[in-house]
């Protein structure tokens, strides 16, 4: 019956497969930890998860139809308010890393008044000129955060060993995904789809679209600002140079690669773009040929992204059978 | 007025008319074929590093060697166009990260094999202008002449020649051009191609004036990125406005305040622009 009513509104409300699936892959990493070494491979997963909060959340914003070219900087909003309230106000960082993500949203619902009156290029373009206006911002008040050697001293969560890192980050990632999960599937999830299919219909049945938009923005940058506080206090060192215009048009370039049409597509791009180039560390000053390379094969063969590669598969071997 | 002032008005002009040959092409490209082409700073950048290895390494002329990695550029261009960009008309999403990945090919490139240290074309013109408190070098002189002459053959050529008025009418409406006979992807080649030589001469009189790094096509990508969302898309003869307020706020601002206040500043004023006409000054709805 469930089934069948998702079936009629024409969109995918997530089957229940699918759903043991993103269980099977949470006990997989839940369990991984047994069998890894290195601190170096710890490094990765973190920052694996990390990446696929942020790029996860910024295809939220992405199903009403706008692409934010300044997602990398709220992620940095957050890191920042939550680094500056720790180090100098003294704050347990349990307690700044919630208000680092309410400040991004604050942040982020204030812009988004005016920036909903802008759509397509135009949004992604002043949001490009909004991102690169905050990492200027973050220059000016360099005495505050380090300048371009970086903010130091960030109190950490865990004292030493990555582990508890590990499995914090990994919490983060279901919390996180099980929200913007929710968020799509939702009432407001279904009218960012119809103002992306065309905001003029959707206005005549009386979706407001800047409402919905900013509802959009604002649970968008919630998400990031906490991915951005955590790593604040994971790395304990942060510069903005790793929040840059490169940083956010990177996680457009994993959602896409992914598969901009599917909840899983951002985490299979984040994970196989982050994660490839890093096994090939020897080759450092090549692994920009490897992400070029990665790019084209899937844009000239998988137009729909990495995703669509399974649907592929699986009409190859009905038409076979 | 003082020399100091014109001084500052030579140098606003000089950059506006470099930003704005750039520009253009990066503008042709967007209103006629919807592409977003943010590798057009690296064809920038890449245009200039042609220009030096056929003007200092071989020791060709240095006007001659322009010529030539012009006409390099744009056949390549030509190419860029048919494999790169061809498929992905209007596909806002797949077209920009097709041009981030030439980005990352033309930077590294470069980079591995001659940004090993700072390099610099030599000036195109030497010596230094000196009238009354006027003291400015010939170079920039000659770029902001040059700059100035390219851009009014340019709108010459697209307002009366044949060619250029199809440009416009597929950058205006291009299922209409198609039904009226244009070939728009013969014209969509010609404006990359012509984009991607005008991005040559101006990175090769940028690289004479200041220097070649396999980065410098990033600055001036923001810039151009700028003006032509503030003179908004759809609009070629805008570009040209566009181009003088973000080359005067270019050359004026960063005398008084800290470069970054400066770029804040100029992109606070973009910004404030696009809130009140969200559609740039002179621009349309796209998509």
């Amino acid at each position: 019956m469930e089934r069948n009513m998702s079936h009629q509104r024409g969109f995918s409300i997530v089957p229940r497969r699918q759903a043991y699936a993103y269980l099977a892959g949470l006990v997989i990493l839940a369990l991984l930890p047994v069998f890894m070494k290195t601190l170096y491979s710890y490094h990765i997963f973190i920052l694996t998860f990390v990446y696929i909060i942020a790029t996860s959340s910024l295809r939220t914003l992405a199903t009403s139809g706008q692409i934010s070219m300044c997602h990398a900087a709220f992620m940095s909003i957050g890191a920042y308010g939550s680094a500056l309230l720790a180090r100098d106000a003294g704050w347990s960082p349990w307690l700044t890393m919630p208000l680092g993500a309410l400040g991004t949203m604050v942040v982020a619902v204030l812009i988004g008044f005016p920036f909903a009156r802008v759509r397509a290029i135009y949004f992604s373009m002043v949001s490009l000129f909004f991102g690169m206006g905050i990492i200027s911002v973050n220059q000016i008040f360099g005495k505050y955060t380090g300048h371009i050697g970086g903010m130091i001293g960030i109190p950490p969560l865990f004292a030493s060993s990555k582990v508890p890192y590990y499995y914090f980050f990994l919490g983060l990632t279901a919390f996180s995904l099980l929200v913007l999960w929710r968020f799509e599937t939702c009432r407001i999830g279904v009218c960012l789809k119809a103002i992306n299919q065309s905001h003029e219909v959707a206005a005549s049945v009386g979706i407001s679209e800047m409402k919905f938009r900013v509802v959009a923005q604002g649970v968008s940058c919630f998400i990031v600002g906490l991915a951005g506080a955590g790593y604040a206090h994971y790395n304990t060192v942060i510069s903005y140079s790793s929040f840059d215009l490169l940083a956010s048009i990177y996680l457009i370039v994993y959602m896409i690669v992914g598969g901009i049409g599917s909840f899983g597509g951002p985490i299979i791009g984040t994970a196989i773009l982050f994660v490839l180039p890093e096994l090939f560390r020897g080759l450092k000053e090549f692994t920009p040929y490897l992400f070029a390379t990665i790019i084209l094969v899937v844009v000239f063969l998988m137009r729909d992204g990495i995703v669509s590669l399974g649907g592929k598969i699986k009409s190859l071997s009905v038409r076979s059978s | 007025m003082s020399g100091q002032g014109i001084e500052i008005i030579i140098n606003a002009l000089m950059l506006s008319s470099m930003y704005i040959l750039v520009a253009s092409g990066f503008a042709l490209v967007l209103n006629i074929m919807g592409i977003l082409n943010f590798a057009h700073g690296a064809l920038y950048m890449v245009g200039g590093y042609v220009c030096y290895q056929l003007g200092v390494i071989y020791g060709i002329n240095l006007w001659l060697s322009l010529l030539l990695a012009a006409a390099a550029m744009a056949l390549f261009g030509l190419f860029l166009e048919r494999f790169c960009f061809r498929p992905f008309y209007g596909d806002f999403f797949n077209s920009t990260i097709v041009s981030i990945a030439l980005i990352l090919i033309f930077q590294t490139t470069v980079n591995l094999t001659m940004g090993d240290h700072v390099r610099s074309l030599p000036p195109f013109v030497a010596g230094m202008f000196k009238h009354g408190g006027v003291s400015i070098s010939w170079d920039r002189l000659a770029t902001g002449a040059i700059g100035v002459g390219l851009l009014g053959i340019l709108t010459l050529y697209i307002r009366k020649s044949k060619m250029g008025q199809q440009m416009l009418a597929v950058a205006q409406d291009s299922v209409g051009a198609e039904l009226q006979g244009i070939r728009i992807h013969r014209v969509a080649a010609i404006a990359m191609g012509l984009g991607c030589a005008l991005a040559t001469v101006a990175g090769s009189f940028m690289g004479a004036i200041f220097d070649l790094t396999p980065f410098m096509g990033d600055l001036i990508l923001v810039r151009v990125i700028q003006l032509v969302i503030l003179s908004g898309i759809g609009s070629i003869g805008g570009v040209l406005i566009g181009g003088l307020v973000i080359g005067a706020l270019d050359s004026i601002l960063p005398l008084y305040v800290t470069p970054s206040i400066a770029q804040t500043l100029g992109l606070a004023v973009v910004i404030a622009v696009l809130l009140i006409r969200p559609r740039g000054l002179f621009g349309r709805e796209v998509g």
